[in-house]
């Protein structure tokens, strides 16, 4: 996964793309896909900001 | 008088019982009828989709093929896990027992052989259910119960595979085989897993026990001795014996009618209405289209909308939506340019999403500025928080 950051105003939110889709993940402990972010994460990733188009 | 009643399955006594031991037979049927009873009374089936009727991301008899990662591809609520062991094409077929009652089944075939699977490699199918849907099972107390698995199975390769109920909150397991007796025939099977005084479930929307069809697996999980009985988690101890579906493309597993139930009877599959299935399923996983939505500009670039979803769903939901570029409909957005959805759960009930909409180009209206579309069919919007 090609996981960014993006930032609305004050909030943020984890922004995966594809060609076709765009996939938001909450910051919720009980979601899986948020779950599996954090993996990412403490695999010693970093996600870059999303900047858009 | 050798056999069972129609609907219950309740072992008719033998001449020789009533002759022999009239008591011991009596009471076999009372305690017979009491868990029948019981069983009908309380938990109803604890899998959801067990029919295979609710197909969100995948209409009946669209393959989804090359599935060599773990997810969920065709009906609702079910799962394939798998590591590194074949490829699978995935398809929710409208094909099952015939006269069962049941119009559809999953099935997983081979595309991609794998003979060999190393140590680590495995492949389940899977539903993994919320903890406090199982409280009625009353695992880790002294009055635990036990449960029974009932379903529909049918496959080109005969030979034993596992079902295991694997405990996510105390890390425990128990596995049972089952034999697939006859290449491509439709046969139904029931497995009676023991109570667990230990390890109670949490009472929460998190996933505290995953039903797992084991059909194939390496060393790490058939090394040891199967688990027919709850313990502590051993990887070795899981799957021991189970064949490998994998290890020929001729290879398929269908099945059907899935039913979890408290007791040590398999009881007749609870048909529900469909509109019962699928809300049961939007609970987890959700896939609209053809959005009908009231924004507003909060700047020139960003709209604003609010989706009610049709039932609360367990948790925090992921969003993935198609892009959307240049939708041409009369009115309002003729006039507009491309852009696309992204969202925020706001709610802490789960019933809502608060959906962004964002500009990229061709938009002229002020800030603030209220409007309301249809998107077309074509742009789908998929809300999830499965386990």
């Amino acid at each position: 996964m090609n996981y960014k950051i993006r930032i609305v105003d004050d909030r943020q939110f984890i922004i995966v793309e594809n060609e076709s889709s765009m996939m938001v993940i909450p910051f919720a402990d009980e979601n899986t896909d948020y779950q599996a972010y954090l993996a990412w994460v403490a695999e010693g990733n970093e996600a870059e900001e999303w900047i858009g188009e | 008088m050798a056999g069972t009643t129609t609907n219950f399955a309740i072992p008719y006594p033998s001449s020789t019982d009533y002759v022999t031991d009239g008591a011991t037979a009596m009471k076999s049927i009372a305690d017979t009828v009491d868990a029948v009873l019981f069983t009908g009374s309380s938990s109803g089936n604890l899998i959801i989709n067990g029919a295979m009727q609710v197909t969100q991301r995948s209409a009946v008899g669209t393959a989804v093929t090359g599935i060599t990662t773990s997810g969920y591809y065709a009906a609702d609520r079910w799962k394939t896990a798998i590591n590194t062991l074949g490829t699978f094409s995935q398809t929710t077929l409208a094909d099952a027992p015939a006269g069962s009652g049941f119009r559809n089944c999953s099935r997983l075939a081979c595309t991609t052989a794998d003979a060999s699977p190393a140590a680590g490699d495995y492949l389940i199918f899977q539903q993994a259910i919320e903890g406090q849907n199982l409280q009625a099972i009353r695992k880790g107390t002294a009055s635990a119960q036990t449960v029974t698995l009932s379903f529909w199975v049918k496959a080109f390769q005969t030979g034993t595979f596992i079902v295991e109920l694997e405990d996510s909150d105390n890390s425990r397991t128990v596995s049972k085989s089952y034999t697939v007796n006859v290449s491509n025939t439709w046969e139904y099977k029931t497995i009676t897993y023991p109570a667990d005084t230990t390890g109670a479930f949490d009472n929460d929307s998190n996933g505290s026990m995953t039903l797992n069809w084991w059909l194939g697996a390496g060393t790490t999980y058939t090394s040891g001795t199967l688990a027919t009985t709850w313990a502590a988690t051993v990887s070795a101890n899981r799957a021991v014996g189970v064949s490998n579906l994998a290890s020929s493309t001729s290879n398929n597993w269908f099945m059907t009618g899935a039913q979890l139930t408290v007791g040590s009877v398999a009881t007749p599959f609870e048909f529900k209405s469909f509109a019962d299935d699928l809300r049961n399923c939007e609970r987890y996983y959700l896939k609209a289209s053809a959005l009908a939505l009231s924004f507003a500009f909060i700047k020139p670039t960003l709209g604003f909308a609010e989706y009610f979803m049709p039932t609360t769903m367990r948790a925090a939901t992921t969003l993935v939506c198609t892009f959307i570029t240049r939708v041409t409909r009369p009115g309002v957005l003729d006039y507009l340019g491309d852009y696309r959805i992204s969202n925020t759960v706001i709610s802490g009930e789960h019933h809502r999403e608060h959906l962004f909409l964002d500009w990229y180009s061709g938009n002229n209206f002020p800030d603030p500025y209220t409007a309301y579309t249809s998107l077309p069919a074509t742009i789908t919007m998929e809300l999830s928080c499965e386990l």
